[in-house]
């Protein structure tokens, strides 16, 4: 695993003395406040607040010995003059952050705009010691210039103080006026809930986004899911904020990051449960148990934007109760069919950024499921958080804590706790943006390793079985961490089939498990996923040498644990070594083959092959499909008047790659390859893509693979 | 600005039992379809911060919480171990900013009522809480809710169950208006659902039966009374704790 810790900066109680004997005043603009005077024994000293959207970062030289912190906030005038009881709002523990020689607490839930004088004090066991010299500050308005058009806007939450949520109807005319105002910004419908709820995007780019979803995915875009929980709001209201700043905004960072990607926010993709208050859609469906089956139309307008947009990065955004955990609970996606490389980039955008960020910024991530978290956390690829793993997304959960635990024992207060709540998932939205920016080539390397490893169809196949998160030495952020979760045998399938084969019955037949008792067909959903599928004389074949190939097994074998149907399990028809000339028709499946010789697929019949080397040229010609993935071919490859799918997924080939003339419906996917040669494509009905995995071509692209 | 009412739609709400919208702006009631990018039309009035304006919350004068008088100031009557948890001064959702408002709406500023408010307009019952002899609701936190039920179970009340939520709901109702002094001083009331609970004081509040303590009593709303209490009161078995948390 490749997690990255950052350099821990140790201040010494012998500096902090040194520098003890300024007197500083309050803050100037831009400039944290601090606090520094003759300190009294176990003292802390050095106190920082610096203001931030939504929340204060309090930082201070750590007193030696001490156990835990206090931090205390009294309300003050424009004269610094109290104006209410001094409250202990927070309790640091070394557990929040990876670098506590360097305390830091976000204290937040407070309205924005107020004016705060802050104390901090160390304690010895249960012992207190004296506070430190007091800073005031005032704390940010919420974001926006009110004489600015646009910037002006506010939610329904942020003009109730946090009393109210921000309605459906508050939010569609939010958003139309934000899409009215401003050019960085295209709202899209993706879909409609049970109700008839619009389920609405945003899609932001500079100076404008792209003009279609093609064009948004060749940015490699990042995505937001706010509020799938219907009663967990509080990231919602981070997302509608957020929105307006990335629509307004005139900060450099802010127009950098629209300047190089896309920003997809989905603020409500459960309308119906919002309005309703509940955490099912209308019919009672949890979503977040829906997001690989896909029986709900709220969560198939979410993965067909996944298909059409296709992010690289992303969080999903709830509230949770366990009140001893973190202020930030995450988790990357565990199951065991994610690929490594996928699971370690999104450990690494959590422990390697997060925790480093949040650790600065005086938030506490931690692993979700921890500490007494119970038995979450794990592996059910209906999750979102499994099923973007599972669709190559580098991605996170995102818990709000929903009450405010120990640690912050001021959040009796429903608004305070809101506004906690809400801010804290603004920093991590924002954060996931710095994220996917700062380490965007390397994202798209693992995304691209996960998708040709997938296109491979290697290794066992797991049903349901997480990776474990590993802990750390305490005290850390992560010193507990979520249940093993390890898959049981029965959940396992050492041999991987080629593909399954599903009867026209299983493929095209109606449904019953939709909202009212109808739901869509396989042929639907699958399409909604976007794997290829060869129509062959005797069935529907969908071969696992795709890049879906960790979640198709999951839905189509009757060993799954939440599967749709028990597909005929198609294994390879060929494996090993075969001299001569190689005519395909019918169905042939190659693993782990060599041919020496040349090989030709005759019109209708569907070539499969992985793992595998042809010493000779590949011919297709009317095929019902070719499919060809982690395989070598010396000599030219032309797939040619084919009128099922094509798939060219991490292979070499030394020759000519020619797609002349295909017929499919769906995008040719030639990703990952390297060719040795010319790669040409001419006359297919849809040009061909490489959803963004590059080819390696020494040769010239030409015709419609020009591009790839 | 936004009209007082969130007015989230409710199309699960069984028809018939949509109740009226607040006097005062009109609300949309139900989601509209409107044109390619799922956006209402502009219509509906933004939240726009007028240039100048301090920030300090919305700027209309009839929205609750904005209460220009001297009263305003005021503790709004209310009494209890909770209340100062909850909107006061001239916070939005302020005791007195709701004395003019039906119950149902005035539900909707009391953060900690999200599920009883919520499961109000599910039963269908809004109607109820606008009886012209007046209602006196006992109001669970959510909380109370949470320490009762299940997530699932709390959907499937919600969702596939509204005939036992109405009973559970009417548990939690009393015909009148009634004072948290009112209920002390009569020693028992009576709820919608027949019930009859003992009333006890305890520590200047109310104890109902053996279930439930009023936290934040004496909201003064249109036409009524909303005392907060700290548990569910009804016959419904605690389901909270004893299937699997749900969780993410």
């Amino acid at each position: 695993m490749r997690v990255r810790r950052p350099t821990v900066i140790v201040l010494s109680a012998l500096l902090a003395a040194t520098l003890g004997t300024v007197t500083a005043p309050t803050a100037a603009a831009g400039q944290p406040g601090s606090a520094t005077t003759a300190a009294e024994p176990n003292e802390v000293t050095n106190l920082t607040v610096t203001q931030a959207d939504g929340y204060a970062t309090l930082a201070w030289t750590p007193v030696e010995g001490a156990t835990d912190y206090q931090i205390e906030r009294t309300p003050v005038d424009a004269n610094d003059v109290p104006t209410g009881p001094s409250v202990v709002v927070g309790v640091w523990r070394p557990n929040r952050q990876i670098n506590n020689e360097s305390p830091t607490f976000a204290d937040a839930g407070f309205n924005p705009g107020d004016r705060f004088q802050w104390r901090v004090r160390a304690r010895f066991g249960t012992v207190e010691q004296p506070y430190s010299a007091p800073v005031t500050g005032t704390t940010r308005q919420p974001w926006g210039d009110p004489a600015v058009p646009g910037q002006n806007l506010r939610t329904r939450w942020e003009t109730t103080r946090a009393v109210q949520y921000t309605s459906d109807v508050d939010e569609y005319a939010y958003t139309a006026e934000i899409d009215r105002l401003s050019d960085r910004v295209r709202v899209v419908e993706i879909g409609r809930t049970v109700l008839g709820r619009p389920i609405n995007m945003f899609v932001f780019g500079y100076p404008t986004p792209p003009a279609t979803p093609e064009a948004v995915a060749a940015t490699s875009p990042v995505a937001i899911n706010c509020n799938v929980h219907g009663n967990e709001p509080g990231d919602r209201e981070a997302c509608l904020i957020m929105a307006r700043q990335l629509a307004f905004s005139t900060d450099p960072r802010i127009i950098d990051i629209l300047s190089h990607t896309t920003v997809l926010i989905v603020p409500t993709v459960n309308g119906d449960g919002r309005a309703a208050n509940t955490r099912g859609n209308s019919t009672g469906q949890d979503l977040n148990r829906d997001y690989s089956l896909i029986r709900q139309p709220e969560t198939a307008a979410f993965v067909r934007m996944v298909r059409d947009y296709r992010p690289i990065a992303s969080y999903d955004g709830h509230e949770y109760g366990n009140s001893r955990a973190g202020d930030l609970p995450m988790l990357p996606p565990r199951h065991q069919n994610v690929a490594q490389s996928v699971f370690d980039q999104s450990q690494d955008m959590i422990e390697g950024y997060m925790y480093a960020r949040a650790a600065e910024d005086g938030w506490w991530p931690c692993p979700y499921g921890c500490e007494g978290g119970g038995n979450v956390g794990l592996g059910e690829e209906t999750i979102l958080r499994n099923t973007l793993g599972l669709k190559n997304v580098v991605n996170s959960l995102l818990e709000l804590r929903s009450s405010g635990g120990q640690t912050r024992p001021d959040e009796s207060n429903t608004a305070n706790n809101r506004r906690r709540k809400t801010y804290s998932a603004l920093w991590t939205f924002h954060h996931l943006l710095d994220y996917h920016r700062a380490r965007y080539d390397e994202i798209r390397r693992a995304r691209a390793e996960a998708i040709t490893f997938q296109a491979s169809n290697s290794g066992r196949i797991v049903f349901r079985g997480s990776r474990p998160i590993p802990a750390h030495p305490a005290p850390h952020p992560a010193d507990a961490v979520p249940p093993l979760d390890a898959p049981r045998p029965e959940m396992i399938l050492d041999d991987a089939p080629c593909a399954y084969r599903l009867t026209p019955e299983q493929y095209l037949g109606a449904r019953t498990d939709g909202p009212g008792g109808v739901g869509a067909s396989l042929a639907e959903r699958i399409a909604a996923h976007g794997w290829k599928v060869v129509k062959a004389a005797d069935g529907y074949y969908v071969p696992l040498a795709q890049p879906e190939r960790g979640l198709i097994p999951l839905l189509l074998d009757a060993q799954g644990a939440e599967e749709w149907v028990g597909g005929e399990r198609v294994y390879p028809t060929l494996t090993g070594r075969h001299n001569g000339p190689l005519t395909v028709s019918g169905f042939t499946c190659i693993a782990d083959g060599t041919i020496n010789g040349p090989v030709t697929v005759r019109p209708g019949a569907t070539l499969i092959a992985y793992r595998t080397t042809v010493n000779g040229p590949v011919t297709a010609t009317g095929a019902a499909g070719v499919v060809l993935g982690d395989s070598t071919v010396r000599g030219p490859l032309q797939v040619a008047n084919g009128a099922g799918p094509l798939s060219l997924v991490g292979n070499t080939v030394s020759g000519p790659v020619n797609l002349v003339g295909n017929t499919g419906t769906d995008a040719p996917l030639v990703a990952g390859n390297t060719v040795h040669g010319p790669l040409h494509c001419t006359g297919n009905r849809v040009t061909p893509t490489a959803i963004e995995v590059p080819n390696a071509v020494t040769g010239p692209r030409a015709g419609q693979c020009a591009a790839l | 600005m936004f009209a007082p009412s969130p007015a989230s739609a409710d199309p699960a709400a069984p028809p018939g039992r949509r109740t009226r919208p607040a006097p005062t702006p009109p609300h949309p009631r139900r989601v509209r379809r409107p044109g390619r990018l799922g956006l209402l039309a502009a219509t509906l009035v933004l939240a726009g911060v007028a240039a100048g304006c301090t920030g300090d919350g919305s700027a209309d004068p009839h929205e609750p919480g904005r209460t220009g008088g001297p009263a305003a100031a005021a503790t709004g009557g209310v009494s209890g171990p909770l209340c100062a948890a909850l909107p006061a001064g001239t916070d939005p959702g302020n005791p007195d900013s709701l004395v003019d408002e039906p119950a149902d709406q005035a539900m909707r500023w009391i953060p900690v009522l999200t599920t009883f408010e919520a499961a109000v307009r599910a039963a269908g019952l809004s109607a109820q809480l606008r009886d012209p002899r007046g209602v006196t609701v006992l109001a669970p936190t959510d909380d109370a809710f949470a320490r009762k039920f299940s997530a699932s179970n709390l959907d499937e009340l919600m969702i596939h169950d509204r005939d036992t939520l109405r009973t559970l709901l009417r548990a939690h109702l009393v015909a009148g208006s009634h004072s948290l002094a009112d209920l002390l001083a009569a020693g028992t009331v009576t709820t919608m659902d027949g019930t009859r609970l003992t009333v006890t004081p305890t520590e200047s509040m109310a104890r109902l039966g053996d279930t439930a303590t009023t936290i934040c009593a004496d909201y003064r709303v249109a036409g009524g009374r909303i005392h907060l209490i700290d548990a569910v009161l009804g016959t419904l078995p605690t389901t909270a704790g004893l299937d699997d948390d749900p969780a993410h």
